[in-house]
């Protein structure tokens, strides 16, 4: 029968022709290349220096697996010393490249965009004497001692003082890291930009 | 359709001819007709003067049919030798006979429900990109990022779940991702057919909602130049698109033609009727090329195309974690928003697809081959907003290149039965070019995929039946990078079988029944197997169903219960037609086993913060609806018209709704038409409904809350959820009016509209960014179209 004769031949032509495609294409195909990651922060330390000296409380968070399913793993709680004065310095590190390559530490390229970068603190139970308050998340305009600036004279808060409360307590601290590219002004808040980074200790004053 | 038997034809001595001429109602000429042989495979179409010359015949009377898109087939008796036909045809009914085009490559079984854009349909929709522009038909919807890109819904279900088949080519696109619109330019069709049964069995796998078909006008046959010129100003957006088509056939050399066609679109900021929309442009440009010779045994086509486009998408949409969202939800107007602007930043989206397309037939005596070799290649370049340096580089960049093969043999028998059998061959690399800087959303793959398949068509008295099956294999080479960057590679082997059946009969001279019943299934996609990442606009993570649920490590497909999608569809259209009263209505079920869909898991934590996670589960999955359309004349100058879609879809193993499933929806219009035919006005109003079938709404300040409580925000339940209430209802109303004027050789069209009329606030459910910002306000358009 005719369609019968048309399809064993026709067929073993097509898969020819599909065959040396495939050859032709695999010729110019290259193996997927790994990509650097420089946006994935998996690390962040924070280090409470005191300023008068002695041995700096160091803290951190570690993401095990990127955007993958297990959640954070966060040290902590943050303990002070009562009225002590502290830097804060923050550190990000992207662990998933290797150590000394580019893209593995973060807080240079923030530093690098300073511009364009803002880190924003909130905290609950009076813990510090200074700043006052409660910290600027909820408003921009609220007190925080930034000791870094960009180079347009604005904050950045890699670096921060902050001195602890007099008696013992605690309650939380909140670090957000705010990308704000031509939004940062000296009023934007934590409102405005993408987060690239937001992360809730425990601390205690004691 | 009725029966004759086949005449011979170029024997020795047969050297009569039958000429004619077909006109339209109007008694204009109609250039480009189809004018068959019946019973044989030979044909011809007319000159731009509407005149046609069948040559070479014996002596005896033949039977001619007559074809034109828009317009009733026909059928007549001619003489060979000494008759000169002349044949009016009439436009067409609700009622409507068989729809091939000339290539053939795109046939429409009787018993297939379909709806169609063409002609003035068409026209009204210019300028539109080809998902918006199909909304004009019943039972088609979209799923939209925004005011420019939509992707097609048919009965419910879109992306690998529609079949594009562009010139008669698989449109081989990053079709997976629901806010990847096709890569079409519309202006290039000649009409758009939506197939409404998932059994287009010749196109191969994937049709499980329905296919949509973009069919090019046949290429001119005779000397002399022809052209279209469009232009097309909106007022929102502030866009103009210009189109251009010039097409002719070769001095004494009958048979060739050849078509060139461009177009160009640009668009700026779309605007809500309260604030502008920002970063929502669009800059199009589009050309395509075709060659061919139809002769009266053989004929080959060769078409080329390129389309690019760049797409903004809403700034205020842009977002990471879950505290962003709530920020984003709930500004109005978004964050961002600045006054107008043509300005395209990132999230923006860069296309690009090439289309090279040869195919040919050749006719023998009872039978014709036809072959069709594709190549297509797909760039898309995904921006997203990312530190300084890397906002310039894509976060998604993807090369596509698909090489698709066809042959396959028709012919008829003596009884009149109809057969076609073939085998389509595909292959396919997908390949994400280095230097994203980020871990890529889906692997790199190479794919080989085709099967043979067979069609037949038959006669029971009054009734048409139509069945067809075929064998389809798929298979996967996989490499790729998991959560660690470490790489992994994967081999997969994926082959079902889909069948069709259907039939159809005229049950007096106004009524119409058809029933088909088919199965099809689709090979998964690599994006719902391996994908792994946010996207920018959605606070959500995705995992691909062969991520391990809680090592996120790539397993092999051997250690998850996968089983194949599979769906079972049957569709039933009922059409009346009499002088004033044309309706048409389809009823359907389609049956998804098997359902591959995005399910709500959990919460993880990053450094940013905290994202819902989704991962690709699969369910079974029911679509029930109901399409309508209803045309009544009330005299000769004014007509009613009516469409209906009626949707409801659920997910029958989990009992639960599915997300982003159009509402109902009802559209009215009014139409009068002056005496000259050269003058219309077109009131019409759009009805659409809530969705109350939407699933459960946890909100991101609930979902917050319960996390700071240390509960689960998703209430240990894996049920479909939503950020935000379905928005409420809408009412649209829009006016157009439209005027023609014949000029020098040709004719101009004008036509002014305005939709959203009375500038109404609304937010569409199947719009990704209504949890952002309003849909857009008035629009003002003209548009000019000059053909000849």
């Amino acid at each position: 029968m005719k369609p019968c004769s048309f399809f064993s031949k026709s067929v073993s032509r097509t898969t020819a022709i599909v065959l040396a495609l495939a050859l032709l294409a695999g010729c110019s195909k290259d193996d997927p290349q790994k990509e650097d990651t420089p946006e994935l922060i998996t690390k962040a330390t924070l280090t409470f220096t005191p300023v008068g000296g002695g041995t700096p409380v160091v803290i951190s968070a570690t993401d095990p697996d990127g955007e993958g399913v297990q959640d954070i793993v966060v040290d902590g709680p943050i303990n002070l010393a009562t009225s002590t004065q502290y830097a804060l310095t923050i550190d990000l590190l992207n662990t998933l490249v290797t150590v000394g390559q580019p893209g593995y530490s973060i807080t240079e390229e923030v530093e690098e965009e300073g511009q364009e970068h803002m880190f924003f603190f909130g905290w609950t139970g009076a813990v510090f004497q200074t700043p006052s308050g409660d910290g600027n998340i909820d408003n921009r305009a609220d007190e925080v001692n930034y000791v870094d600036v960009d180079a347009g004279g604005l904050p950045i808060g890699l670096i921060t003082t902050w001195t602890s409360a007099g008696s013992a307590g605690s309650g939380t601290f909140r670090v957000v890291l705010k990308h704000q590219p031509g939004t940062k002004t000296a009023s934007s808040g934590s409102t405005v930009g993408e987060t690239d980074l937001d992360l809730t200790f425990t601390i205690n004053i004691q | 359709m009725l029966l004759f038997p086949p005449v011979l034809w170029a024997q020795e001595g047969c050297t009569l001819s039958i000429e004619g001429h077909i006109v339209s109602e109007s008694n204009g000429p109609l250039p480009n007709a189809e004018v068959l042989l019946q019973g044989t495979e030979r044909g011809t179409t007319t000159d731009k003067d509407g005149n046609f010359r069948i040559t070479g015949l014996c002596h005896g009377e033949f039977v001619l049919e007559v074809r034109f898109v828009g317009y009733e087939t026909q059928w007549i008796r001619a003489v060979a030798g000494d008759t000169h036909v002349a044949i009016q045809l009439h436009p067409e009914s609700k009622n409507l006979q068989e729809v091939v085009v000339r290539e053939k490559h795109v046939q429409i079984d009787k018993s297939t429900t379909y709806a169609i854009l063409e002609g003035a349909s068409l026209d009204k929709t210019a300028g539109k990109s080809l998902g918006e522009s199909l909304k004009a038909l019943p039972g088609v919807n979209t799923v939209q990022a925004g005011p420019g890109i939509f992707k097609p819904v048919i009965h419910g279900v879109h992306s690998q779940r529609v079949l594009i088949l562009n010139h008669g080519i698989r449109q081989e696109g990053q079709q997976w991702g629901a806010e990847h619109a096709p890569e079409i330019d519309p202006f290039i069709a000649s009409n758009i057919m939506v197939i409404k049964d998932a059994g287009a069995i010749k196109y191969g796998t994937d049709a499980l909602g329905g296919v949509i078909v973009v069919n090019p006008a046949p290429l001119p046959e005779k000397a002399g130049l022809g052209g279209t010129l469009n232009t097309v100003m909106q007022s929102n957006g502030r866009s103009g698109t210009i189109s251009g088509m010039l097409e002719g056939g070769l001095k004494k050399l009958d048979g060739w033609g050849w078509r060139m066609q461009g177009t160009a679109k640009r668009a700026g900021d779309y605007h809500a009727p309260d604030y502008s929309l920002t970063n929502t442009g669009v800059s199009e440009f589009d050309f395509s090329t075709a060659a061919g010779y139809h002769g009266e045994k053989f004929g080959a086509d060769i078409f080329y195309s390129y389309f690019q486009t760049e797409l903004g998408i809403l700034r205020g949409s842009a977002i990471s974690n879950l505290d962003d969202l709530v920020t984003a939800m709930e500004s109005e107007p978004p964050i961002g928003t600045t006054s107008f602007s043509y300005d395209i930043n990132p999230p923006r989206q860069e296309v690009k697809h090439n289309l090279l397309k040869i195919n040919s037939h050749w006719s023998r005596p009872g039978g014709e081959w036809r072959f069709q070799y594709g190549y297509q290649s797909n760039f898309r370049k995904e921006f997203d907003i990312r530190r300084a340096d890397l906002s310039s580089l894509p976060a998604l960049d993807l090369e596509l290149r698909t090489h698709t093969l066809e042959a396959e043999y028709e012919m008829t028998n003596s009884k009149g039965q109809q057969f076609c059998f073939g085998i389509n061959g595909m292959y396919q690399d997908n390949r994400n070019v280095p230097g994203t800087q980020r871990i890529p959303f889906i692997p790199n793959y190479t794919s080989i995929a085709g099967g043979p398949f067979a069609v037949g068509k038959f006669t029971l008295s009054q009734w048409t039946l139509d069945i067809g099956t075929r064998y389809d294999v798929r298979s996967y080479e996989v490499v790729g990078f998991d959560f660690k960057n470490t790489r992994y590679t994967s081999s997969l082997l994926f082959h079902n079988v889909s069948a069709s059946a259907g039939i159809s009969r005229p049950l007096d001279k106004h009524q119409t029944i058809k029933l088909n019943l088919s199965s099809a299934w689709r090979p998964p996609h690599v994006a719902e197997l391996y994908s792994l990442g946010t996207h920018q606009s959605a606070a959500a993570i995705e995992y691909g169903l062969l991520l391990n649920d809680s090592t996120n490590e790539v397993m092999d497909i051997s250690e998850v219960p996968f089983q194949l999608e599979q769906a079972l569809k049957a569709v039933a259209t009922y059409e009346y037609s009499s002088e004033r009263f044309q309706a048409e209505a389809t009823v359907y079920a389609n049956t998804i086993f098997n359902f591959i869909y995005l399910q709500p898991r959990g919460v993880t934590t990053t450094l940013r913060g905290t994202y819902p996670y989704f991962r690709y589960t699969q369910t079974d999955a029911l679509f029930v609806g109901l399409d309508a359309e209803a045309d009544y004349t009330l005299n000769p100058h004014f007509t009613l018209n009516g469409k209906l879609s009626l949707l409801s879809a659920t997910d029958i193993r989990n009992d639960d709704y599915l997300v982003f499933i159009p509402s109902n929806r009802l559209e009215l219009g009014l139409r009068y038409q002056a005496a000259k035919h050269q003058f219309y006005v077109e009131p019409r109003v759009n009805f659409v409904a809530r969705q109350h079938r939407a699933p459960r709404v946890i909100t991101v300040r609930e979902f917050q809350e319960a996390i700071d409580n240390g509960g689960d925000p998703l209430g240990g339940s894996t049920k479909n959820f939503d950020f935000m209430e379905a928005p409420p209802g809408y009412v649209l109303a829009g006016i157009a009016a439209g005027y023609s004027w014949p000029l020098g050789e040709g004719r101009l069209d004008l036509r002014v509209a305005a939709e959203n009329l009375f500038n109404s606030s609304y937010r569409e459910y199947t719009n990704r960014l209504r949890y952002y910002a309003d849909d857009i306000g008035r629009n003002f358009s003209v548009s000019l179209k000059y053909m000849f």
